[in-house]
């Protein structure tokens, strides 16, 4: 669930993707009955994920876990911005 | 740096009508500053604060001023005034000098010249000229181009491919100002960015060799001097470098103290720069035009979101 009042707005889109590029791993994030590819900022963008709203993120790939923990750390932090 | 009246001479007499009044030797004096001063205070006796080593003109005012005065006391006087490592006078208005200055000067190796032109229009001219002459340059290593009339400096490591673009460009139709040397000059708050040299638009290529790009695309295809609006750094790609997503902000880099908008380009093999060129070229117009696309996006997608918030929220009070 999207806990930062502003939503997946530009800036924790941008942060998203410079975190999923990090890494080896596929990163896709569904919503409803988009599913776009993380490591593309006009994808992450186009989720338009309000506060509040669901979205399920899936990591594929050798660094997988890695990844996930630090995206979920982001969504956790509020992309630190409360 | 400083300018030998010589010189002064040789290349501007015909545009500041200039002519010499004393004798040759004096105009081995040298012009070390770009301001220019009116000596009527120092003529009228007043000592503190003059600004004798810049270029003293000599108006209407000061020559009727000196005019008015008795010989003996206007011959004091000069002593008094000449005694200053001043470079030299410039007459304007074509007026005539006062015998005893003339010889008095000679005396003191201080250069008198004379212009036709009115005060007015010999100090601005004058002014532009020293301002330009002794404006703050750097040399950097890059190609200039102009793109669709925007001024862009290419920069990165040697063989990273600015020439092969810029002849890419070229081809385009946009015209090249300089490469591999670039002059950059201060202007005011604009960088100018010239030649280091007048032998022509040449480059090399690598594996051709030099090519002339005047002979081969035309005249349309060089200009002489460009301001610049953006750097671009071209850089090879790297996967972990952080590069600009969305554009809502800039990056900043400082040529002789003015900052200017920097972009770091990844290229890769089979990448079209050109093309991206044009497109840095066209998002700087359309900026300054007062459209900024990344903002224009995210702006949509955040009153977007905030809709969005809206109606869950009336959706939960419903239930």
């Amino acid at each position: 669930m999207i806990q930062n009042k502003l939503g997946l707005h530009a800036r924790p889109a941008t942060v998203l993707v410079k975190t999923a590029i990090k890494y080896r791993s596929d990163f896709r994030i569904k919503k409803d009955d988009m599913e776009i590819n993380g490591k593309s900022i006009m994808g992450v963008m186009m989720l338009a994920a309000e506060f509040g709203s669901e979205i399920e993120l899936i990591t594929d790939g050798i660094d997988e876990e890695f990844l996930m923990r630090e995206l979920i750390e982001h969504f956790e932090n509020k992309f630190d911005e409360e | 740096m400083n300018i030998k009246l010589k010189d002064l001479l040789q290349m501007k007499a015909k545009e500041l009508s200039l002519t010499p009044i004393t004798k040759p030797v004096t105009l081995n004096n040298e012009i070390s500053s770009k301001y220019i001063s009116r000596p009527g205070l120092a003529l009228a006796g007043f000592f503190e604060r003059f600004a004798y080593k810049r270029v003293q003109i000599l108006g209407e005012t000061e020559i009727s001023y000196m005019q008015s005065m008795k010989d003996e006391d206007l011959y004091d006087r000069l002593k008094e005034v000449l005694i200053y490592d001043i470079p030299c006078f410039i007459v304007t208005k074509g007026l005539s000098v006062p015998k005893q200055m003339v010889f008095l000067a000679e005396e003191m190796k201080i250069a008198i010249l004379k212009s036709a032109l009115t005060t007015d229009k010999f100090f601005h001219l004058l002014r532009n000229y020293l301002e330009d002459h002794f404006a703050p340059t750097r040399t950097v290593h890059g190609t200039m181009i102009d793109v669709y009339g925007v001024g862009l400096l290419l920069t990165g490591k040697s063989g990273i491919g600015k020439s092969e673009c810029a002849l890419d460009l070229v081809e385009r139709g946009h015209r090249i100002i300089t490469d591999d040397a670039v002059k950059i000059k201060l202007a005011g708050e604009n960088l100018i960015a010239l030649p280091t040299n007048d032998f022509g638009h040449f480059m090399e290529i690598r594996g051709v060799g030099l090519i002339d790009v005047e002979k081969m695309f035309g005249i349309q295809a060089v200009g002489l001097e460009k301001q610049i609006d953006v750097q671009l750094e071209l850089m090879p790609w790297q996967d972990n470098m952080d590069y600009e997503r969305i554009g809502l902000s800039d990056n900043y880099v400082d040529i002789l103290g003015v900052k200017k908008p920097i972009i770091y380009l990844p290229i890769s093999p089979g990448k079209n720069v050109s093309v991206i060129i044009e497109v840095v070229a066209m998002n700087y117009i359309l900026k300054t035009f007062g459209y900024d696309a990344a903002k224009v996006y995210t702006d949509k997608l955040q009153s977007e979101l905030l809709k969005k918030t809206a109606l869950r929220k009336k959706q939960i009070s419903k239930n």
